[in-house]
């Protein structure tokens, strides 16, 4: 009898979530297999890049992380325009940090008019990416939903302290919502159980697992992203059946490993190279463990990613 | 089932003061409804109390032995609390509890031989709570064998699985009932228990009791000999008195892998359905388990 390579039994399918409108909208999700698992079932959208945009500009990045931006930096519109006109950004997410209460801490107003002005700059889909502060992020994101109004942008992190109020204005104005719970599958089942139960379309969620660097935590927010997909695909456990993202770029790139040059510490080697590895290294971690999303700062680490996703969907 | 009531705690948040203070009128009041509700046996926990333990744990022997005469529980890691509790009490007692640690064996399965005490055995190594089943059985093999050659006998040894909080732990309640299941195989005269509470630690506090009273029966089907348990709440009670056979058998089919429509069932019963396949590991925990 000829040998048969034994083959997973799949029962669920991740639910397909569209970003943005238009031509450029982009679908994710879908796939009834395992990450990449393409002889056992299909992965109809392939995991997509989005490059991370600060509302404001970052005092403390590296040189070699400036270098590809230069002086657009300072300007948010023109930051994301050059992610999409000059290294094809498929997505851009907004980081709103000057709205961090520990920070600069600016008020909701003037945050959402930057929002407003990057959503008019692009036709890739926009999302924007809260302070993590559940206050905070309760008043700014429900009135950036609301701002962004008919663009299908994507909102979070949402946690189960401020998912009433961003969702309802989620579902007000029809946008996707960002459930996000620390590391922690139990956690994040309950919260789209709670945004369910608020009334929010099945079709409007993407989870945030809480994302650990390379070296700094990858390894449990991978495991808790295996425990999803297994639930989702082989325990029927419609609740975690969404498309995840990661927003990985700030956790690499605050780490000491992408800080410290060659003449700090030689034994570490080139510190672009390293910094850009270290990225794209914990990128690719992440799409095997399932992310849909991968949120990315450097262009030469996107580039590395975008072979491997090329090349495990060719 | 041989009932322990849980209820004279330490940590309680109702009798923490009382306990703090000295004040023995409400703890003789707990320890006379924990009798009263038919508990077999009453722990009493003090916590690892480090500086008081044994003036402590007589004073609270003697408390509860104005009002029962029920066997105690003693239930402290402070070693020289549990003897002055040995000293003390009045019916045969129960020594809780010795882990599979070296030191704690060497120290208190003497103690246990000289007091003729029975004690509980807690799968805990020095590396920490085991991780499935096998692991388990590695500390309880440890344990056996430590209290043999002391000269304990086996009847005299409760062993304890360890059961862990099942919404942040979810896995490991499969290795504890699998163990469960091995431990009548490892060591046939030996008996078990439970601190079966564990189970539900951080769940919603009114869903607490379904999540606990499922638990038994699964522990049940396996030949748990004991469980340490909330005193008060009755419909367990009726469990571990097999005055609720319906419930059980319903419980059984769940764990033998048959596929229920909970539509079907009337609301009682789907929630104990929908409880048993979190246990068993074939829903993922949420605390809304009930919901969906």
């Amino acid at each position: 009898m000829a040998f048969e390579i034994p083959k997973i039994k799949y029962t669920g399918k991740i639910r397909e979530v569209q970003l943005g409108t238009g031509a450029k909208a982009v679908r994710i999700g879908g796939a009834n297999c395992y990450p990449f698992h393409r002889f056992e079932g299909d992965m109809p959208n392939v995991p997509r890049v989005a490059f991370e945009v600060w509302d404001s500009s970052p005092e403390e990045w590296q040189q070699w992380a400036i270098e590809p931006y230069g002086d657009v930096l300072s300007d948010p519109v023109a930051w994301a325009r050059k992610c999409v006109d000059t290294y094809g950004a498929e997505m851009i997410v907004l980081q709103l940090r000057s709205a961090d209460p520990n920070g600069e801490n600016k008020g909701v107003e003037e945050v959402v008019e930057v929002v407003k002005k990057v959503a008019d700059a692009i036709d890739v889909p926009l999302l924007v990416w809260g302070t993590a502060n559940d206050e905070k992020d309760g008043e700014l994101l429900r009135r950036v939903a609301e701002a962004c109004e008919g663009r299908n942008v994507a909102v979070g992190p949402v946690s189960d302290k401020n998912y009433k109020q961003i969702g309802a204005m989620a579902i007000g104005y029809s946008q996707v919502v960002m459930a996000s719970s620390p590391i922690d599958v139990n956690l994040a089942k309950q919260l789209n159980i709670l945004l369910g139960n608020l009334g929010v379309n099945e079709e409007k969620v993407v989870i945030d697992p809480t994302t650990g660097g390379l070296g700094y935590g990858l390894e449990y927010t991978y495991s808790v992203m295996e425990r999803d997909r297994m639930a989702a695909l082989t325990q029927e456990d419609a609740k975690l059946q969404f498309p995840i993202i990661c927003n990985l770029a700030p956790e690499v790139w605050k780490t000491r490993e992408t800080r410290l040059t060659k003449d700090e510490d030689p034994k570490l080697g080139d510190e672009k190279r390293r910094s850009i590895l270290m990225e794209a290294v914990t990128a690719m971690t992440l799409l095997v463990a399932g992310a849909d999303i991968v949120v990315m700062r450097h262009p030469d680490s996107v580039s590395l990613v975008r072979d491997m996703i090329g090349e495990l969907c060719a | 089932m041989f009932l322990i009531g849980e209820n004279l705690n330490v940590m309680s948040k109702k009798l923490g003061e009382a306990f703090l203070n000295r004040d023995a009128g409400p703890i003789r009041k707990m320890a006379e409804a924990e009798a009263e509700a038919g508990m077999d046996m009453i722990d009493l926990n003090i916590g690892p109390a480090r500086k008081t333990g044994p003036d402590f744990m007589e004073w609270l022997v003697g408390v509860v032995q104005e009002v029962t005469d029920l066997p105690l529980s003693l239930d402290t890691s402070n070693i020289e609390a549990i003897e002055a509790g040995l000293k003390k009490v009045r019916t045969r007692p129960l020594i809780n509890s010795i882990s599979a640690r070296p030191e704690r064996m060497e120290a208190l399965m003497p103690m246990a031989k000289k007091y003729g005490a029975p004690f509980i055995g807690l799968t805990l190594s020095a590396e920490g709570i085991p991780r499935d089943a096998n692991e388990r059985g590695l500390c309880a093999a440890e344990i056996l064998a430590a209290a043999a050659s002391h000269g304990v006998a086996e009847e005299d040894i409760w062993i304890d699985p360890i059961v862990l909080p099942v919404n942040t732990q979810q896995l490991q309640i499969q290795g504890c009932t699998e163990f469960v299941m091995m431990l009548s195989d490892i060591a046939p005269s030996s008996k078990s228990t439970c601190g079966l509470s564990n189970v539900s630690n951080g769940v919603p506090a009114h869903l607490r009791g379904i999540m606990n009273r499922t638990y038994l029966m699964m522990l049940k089907r396996y030949g748990m000999y004991s469980a340490i348990v909330d005193a008060f709440d009755n419909e367990l009670r009726a469990i571990a008195r097999g005055e609720m056979p319906g419930l059980e058998a319903l419980i059984h089919r769940v764990m033998d892998g048959e596929d229920l429509d909970v539509s079907k069932l009337s609301k009682e019963e789907s929630d104990y359905v929908r409880t048993a396949r979190v246990l068993m590991g074939q829903t993922l925990y949420s605390d809304s388990w009930l919901e969906i």
